[in-house]
């Protein structure tokens, strides 16, 4: 009992603060989804470590398929727990069981079911054998569930750590490439100097308020009223720095891009989702619930970091020509839409953002799965020309993930509006309007790169051309010519526009026009596309459009999660 | 005779900064471990500084996990640092150009 | 059993109190484009015939909703008619609400006759399946825009529509289409965000006021809007509408995307699409912003008239056909505007029936250009010349559709300029004059143009044959529309019958909510009584705690009248 607890057991004697080691009644069952994600990883080590020969990635991917499964019906049973008994802490109070936290197992637990099947299919094609990816999307996952259910600083440090480190070695795991070593080291340079800052931000807090329980910290603040803390305010800005890295908010973003592109595609898509997942957990939990009466103070500063994480995140994305780190961009854009949420610092904003980083989960998993699919073998090249043509080749993968995209675009009937509907109308509801206006012109701006993804796999060489008059062998001569013109104009323009923000409003669209250069078309790449991958494919794009028809039970399992906080 | 925490407190400060800007301008990537070693070890002064302080035995438990989650962190990237450079002479994060950032 | 019946009688008996038509012809009419899309999509990619004859089915087939719809209208009644509300995500106060009046019954009943025309009228061979899918996903998108009681609906299928054309100038355009479809999107999209906001805003305020969260603007018409916060939304509102429309200065991207889509683009673009924007106006603005509109209408009157003149003038040096009809379109609209804001009912009604003109003849205009287009491969008037020597059928169309553009009594044009200038010059005396002069440069410009076109003596370079008739197929797609051009020349009543009442009811909301000391309740509503709206700003002295208990009382009174 020691043995297995001692970890916890310090942490419990460290909260009840009253010397000598008084173990706390360690209720498992409040922890058990992540109990079944170590424990499955565990099984899933030890399999691989004995088995007498290599297993193959399809049976890795089915046990985690299944524990992440088991998660989500234990996340269940706690959901029906919360519901009808209210939120409680457990063991020693570092851990809150509400629906704020079970929400969020249940995104991880959704997030796990999806990312293995993706995974599979790439691993299989890529060659790489061993148990490495689902071990550590395990660990990372239940590092995410800790970060959403932690009560105290120091879990959510250690949620965040369980969390990041094996996320570092997922983004280096494909070893033949120099790129994917290179996002491995630059994201673990940048990792662990955000977790520094972290760190640091906890011990100042500590120092000011005297806990690392958010509860206390809760109390404390409301017994005592301090609106000049150095110390406090300090602290808490680097809390803010340290989960804006974590969640890529501007100007803490700039490992994403760099690290996005460099790691295998699958383990992109699940660091996009998972990382974002945990982190806007801690980060909504420990701002809102903890610090809300310091609100006066954090949220001017929530409101600057929103507005640049927006706009950024959507002008850059525009000039991007390599799809992977275009995504990476939007991905971006998207973390600004979750601090709208935050911003508005109500139950609505709080609700939009669960719901928000739920949908954004499932379409960032499905949009990199597609990408690590046309990629082609050791994600050789994701220029956008690779993409033309799709709609002819694959019509089926090229309609599915022109979904996804035009639902992260925010397009009418898919998840990807209410999800933007939900977070604006907290902003509006909380008078942010002008955060709100700036934040549908971002995404009009991104819808601007999504269709243009969108267009150019439904376009070729022979639509392009689709003028009535001069059909035939002339017309592809005249397209040529007349893309050739357009790119001269396209390069000379882009060079032009920087970051001026009125040339980017212009600038998109010479952007669109290399998609009519036919660029001789040579050899079209092959793209195959696994059974796993597409059984996770027609997950995300169905769940996309079902509650994007029928967001009710989304909506509402959002809206519960936050009255039970 | 006692110092007075601010001492300590400014101390770890002094030794957050050097670590974080070492960390910005250092192209080692070894040296830029031992900054970020340094900032941990900053937040853990502080750590123990404010426990002593607050008379609270919380802040030093908390640094026995940070210590664990360093050593951790440090593994990795070890790992990482000995997977990239297993092909290149130096260690330095210039040679790491192939991402555009 | 028993316990079955008992628990649907009240269901069966609230469908009779309601209304008495069970059968949700607006819900279906929505529907059925998206259902026969998902059709369209499903077929093989090269069974060309069965493709095109599923879409021309398919907006036939609205086209037939849309005529029982027309049937079962109940004229003389200005309230919305075959209403069918459903809550959809109840969370938001987000509701299926589909209603008709007589706004937007001929708006419809337009995009019904205008889809199957574009759908035979396209030019465009290549895949056949994707235009299709996006032309039918189009028609559900304005027909779901036209039909929509609920705001937040009413924003879902505005913006549904983006998608498709976006696509539609994109892969079938002319050559700079990239250009001018993203052009067209970023534009328009930029606008509806500031639609959004206000939208929630306006919800927010209502739900405040009376603890109702919902979009029904059935609803937040009731909303007492301080002054600054009206004008504020209504130019939120407007902002969205004024681009899409387009309203001058907001036109920028109209001429680009007009003249940069392929055939069947420019004929929904300018047909349809554009009637979303001042459709809009008339539903939205008025309706809910009383007060913005009375202090704001001599801005937007004078936009109208800017854009008339400025639509004429550069539409008379142009030298792309094209261009020529994209920048009258400009001048026509703001016909359209200046009837909206005059603040009569003449002028709305006519405001209303300028619509559903201006997207007949615009439609037959942009598909005689694409067949000269199509035989000759330019839309450059100094390169076309003497085309009525080989072509009197043709030339024969496009005058009568031409003189229908310039407003010629006894074609469709003339009745609905009429009113706006009749109804405008009650009111905004100079304004009207200067709406005028816009046409006679519409006569100037399209004569001018006609005249460099069709006659002369043609002059085929190198081995052209001579310019080729009408084909029969050809004259069976314009057929209707020139039917319909003459037919609503000559005869507009039964489009005025069922647009008045409507048009009254609007005007009669607005004056209560500006005006609440007109004693108006009890008197029959007529639009001369509109005449006497004072349209000067600094008349609105209005205080808000005044005008709320009349503001009630009105609308009782609107609903008892119906």
């Amino acid at each position: 009992m020691t043995g297995s607890t001692g970890v916890l057991g310090a942490l419990a004697a460290h909260l009840l603060g009253a010397g000598g080691l008084v173990l706390p009644h360690l209720n498992y069952s409040t922890i058990l989804p992540e109990l079944i994600l170590l424990g499955g990883m565990l099984v899933i080590l030890a399999a691989s470590a004995l088995s007498p020969r290599p297993l193959p990635t399809e049976v890795y991917a089915t046990a985690t398929v299944g524990l992440g499964i088991a998660s989500l019906i234990a996340s269940l049973v706690l959901w029906r727990d919360v519901t009808s008994h209210g939120a409680f802490t457990a063991i020693a109070r570092s851990i809150d069981v509400d629906g704020f936290a079970v929400f969020f197992l249940v995104v991880v637990s959704c997030i796990l079911i999806v990312a293995p099947m993706f995974a599979a299919g790439y691993l299989r094609r890529e060659g790489i054998t061993g148990c490495e990816y689902y071990v550590l999307a395990l660990i990372s996952g239940s590092g995410a569930m800790f970060m959403a259910s932690a009560n105290d600083l120091i879990l959510i440090f250690l949620g965040l750590e369980i969390l990041s480190i094996p996320l570092y070695v997922l983004a280096g795991l494909d070893h033949r490439r120099e790129a994917s070593g290179e996002a491995a080291m630059k994201y673990f340079v940048l990792g662990a100097f955000s977790s520094a800052i972290f760190v640091y931000g906890i011990a100042l807090t500590y120092g000011a308020t005297g806990s690392t329980n958010l509860a206390e910290i809760g109390a404390f603040l409301s017994r005592n009223v301090i609106t000049s803390n150095g110390v406090l305010l300090g602290g808490l800005a680097l809390l803010l720095v340290g989960f804006a890295f974590k969640v890529a908010a501007v100007p803490f973003h700039m490992w994403t891009p760099d690290v996005y592109q460099g790691a295998p595609t699958p383990a992109t898509g699940f660091m996009a989702a998972m990382a974002k997942a945990g982190g806007f957990a801690a980060l909504l939990r420990v701002f809102v619930s903890t610090f809300p009466t310091l609100r006066t103070s954090w949220q001017p500063v929530v409101w600057v970091l929103a507005i640049l994480t927006l706009v950024l995140g959507a002008v850059v994305a525009i000039v991007q020509n390599d799809v992977k780190r275009m995504l990476a961009y939007s991905s971006i854009n998207h973390a600004g839409f979750v601090l709208l949420g935050l911003e508005a610092a109500t139950a609505r904003g709080i609700a939009g953002s669960l719901y928000y980083v739920f949908v954004y989960s499932l379409l960032v998993l499905g949009s990199f799965a597609v990408v690590a699919a046309v990629g082609g073998n050791g994600d050789a090249d994701h220029d956008i020309s690779r993409y033309r043509g799709l709609g002819r080749r694959r019509p089926v993968l090229a309609v599915g993930f022109a979904i996804l995209l035009l639902a992260q675009a925010g397009a009418p009937f898919t998840t990807g509006f209410f999800s933007k509907f939900y977070v604006v109308e907290a902003a509006v509801a909380a008078h942010s309007y002008a955060l709100a206006v700036i934040a549908m012109g971002s995404a009009g701006v991104a819808a601007f790169f999504y269709l243009r993804v969108v267009f150019v796999m439904f376009s070729d060489v022979g639509i392009a051309g689709a003028s009535d008059v001069s059909r035939g062998g002339g017309e592809i001569a005249r397209a040529g010519a007349v893309a050739a013109e357009v790119r001269e104009q396209d390069a000379t323009l882009l060079g032009g526009a920087g970051a001026s923000a009125v040339a980017t409003l212009v600038a998109p669209a010479y952007v669109a026009a290399p998609e009519l250069a036919p660029e001789g078309t040579p050899s079209e790449p092959e793209v195959s596309v696994s059974p796993w991958v597409t059984t996770g494919l027609v997950l995300c794009v169905g769940a996309t459009l079902v509650f994007g028809i029928w967001p009710q039970p989304l909506v509402d399992f959002a809206h519960q999660a936050t009255l039970i906080f | 005779m006692s110092v007075h925490a601010s001492w300590y407190l400014t101390l770890a400060a002094l030794l957050f900064t050097i670590g974080a800007v070492g960390l910005l301008v250092r192209r080692n990537v070894l040296v830029m471990f031992m900054c970020v070693e340094l900032m941990l070890n900053a937040a853990n002064l502080t750590f123990v500084t404010f426990a002593r302080a607050l008379d609270d035995i919380g802040g030093q438990v908390a640094v026995f996990f940070v210590l664990v989650v360093a050593a951790a962190e440090v593994v990795v990237g070890l790992g990482i640092i000995v997977a990239i450079f297993r092909r290149k002479v130096g260690a330095t994060a210039d040679d790491a150009h192939m991402l555009k950032g | 059993m028993i316990v079955g019946s008992s628990a649907f009688g009240p269901i069966v008996l609230t469908g009779i109190t309601q209304g008495q038509r069970a059968f949700p012809y607006l819900t279906t009419m929505v529907l059925v484009p998206v259902g026969v899309a998902l059709l369209v999509a499903l077929l093989p990619k090269g069974s060309t015939w069965a493709i095109r004859a599923a879409g021309m089915a398919g907006s036939l087939g609205v086209l037939g909703i849309a005529a029982a719809v027309l049937d079962q209208f109940q004229s003389g009644d200005g309230g919305y008619q075959m209403v069918s509300a459903h809550s959809w995500v109840a969370p938001f106060g987000l509701s299926w609400t589909l209603g008709v009046d007589g706004v937007s019954l001929f708006l419809v009943l337009m995009t019904a006759v205008l889809f199957p025309i574009a759908l035979a009228g396209a030019t465009e061979r290549t895949n056949p399946k994707a235009f299709t899918v996006w032309v039918l996903l189009l028609e559900a998108g304005c027909i779901g825009s036209f039909l929509s009681l609920d705001l937040l609906l009413f924003f879902l299928f505005f913006e549904t529509t983006l998608v498709p054309v976006y696509f539609i100038i994109g892969g079938w355009g002319h050559e700079r289409r990239g250009y001018a479809a993203t052009k067209f999107f970023v534009y328009t999209f930029a606008a509806s965000a500031f639609m959004l906001v206000g939208i929630l805003a306006l919800v927010f305020i209502h739900q405040g006021q009376t603890g109702v969260t919902t979009f029904d603007i059935r609803q937040l018409a009731n909303t007492h809007l301080s002054g600054t916060a009206d004008v504020l939304l209504f130019c939120s509102f407007t902002a969205a509408f004024a681009v899409k429309a387009p309203i001058f200065p907001f036109h920028t991207w109209s001429p680009d995307a007009y003249g940069e889509a392929p055939a069947a683009g420019s004929v929904l673009l300018a047909g349809v699409m554009a009637k979303l924007g001042t459709y809009g106006i008339v539903r939205f603005d008025l309706g809910l912003f009383p007060h913005a509109v009375v202090v704001l209408a001599p801005l937007l009157l004078s936009l109208g008239v800017i854009g008339i003149i400025y639509g004429g003038i550069v539409a008379a040096v142009q030298r792309d056909l094209k261009r020529l009809v994209a920048y009258s379109s400009l001048a026509h609209l703001g016909f359209i505007v200046v009837g909206a804001f005059a603040l009569t009912g003449e002028a709305l009604s006519g405001s209303v029936l300028q619509m559903v003109n201006h997207g007949l003849y615009t439609t037959a205009l942009f598909l005689l250009i694409a067949m000269i287009y199509r035989r000759r491969g330019t839309f450059s008037i100094p390169k076309l010349k003497g085309l009525q020597g080989s072509a009197p059928v043709m030339a024969g169309v496009f005058t009568v559709v031409m003189l229908a553009s310039i407003g010629v009594p006894g074609l469709n044009g003339f009745v609905g300029e009429f009113l706006i200038l009749a109804g405008t010059f009650l009111t905004h005396r100079w304004w009207a004059v200067v709406a005028t002069a816009g046409i006679i440069l519409a006569a100037v410009y399209l004569l001018w143009a006609y005249q460099q076109v069709f006659h002369g003596k043609q002059e085929p370079d190198g081995d052209e044959a001579p310019f080729a008739e009408m084909t029969w197929r050809e004259g069976l797609v314009l057929a209707p529309l020139v039917g319909l051009i003459v037919f609503l020349g000559v005869y507009p009543q039964p489009l005025l019958q069922r647009i008045t009442p409507s048009v009254d009811a609007i005007v009669l909301h607005l004056e209560q909510s500006a005006h609440p000391k007109i004693p108006l309740a009890g008197q029959p509503v007529t639009s001369t009584v509109a005449a006497r709206l004072d349209p000067y700003p600094s008349a609105v002295t209005v205080s808000i705690s005044s005008s709320s208990g009349s503001r009630r009382h009105t609308r009782t009174n609107v609903k008892g009248a119906k």
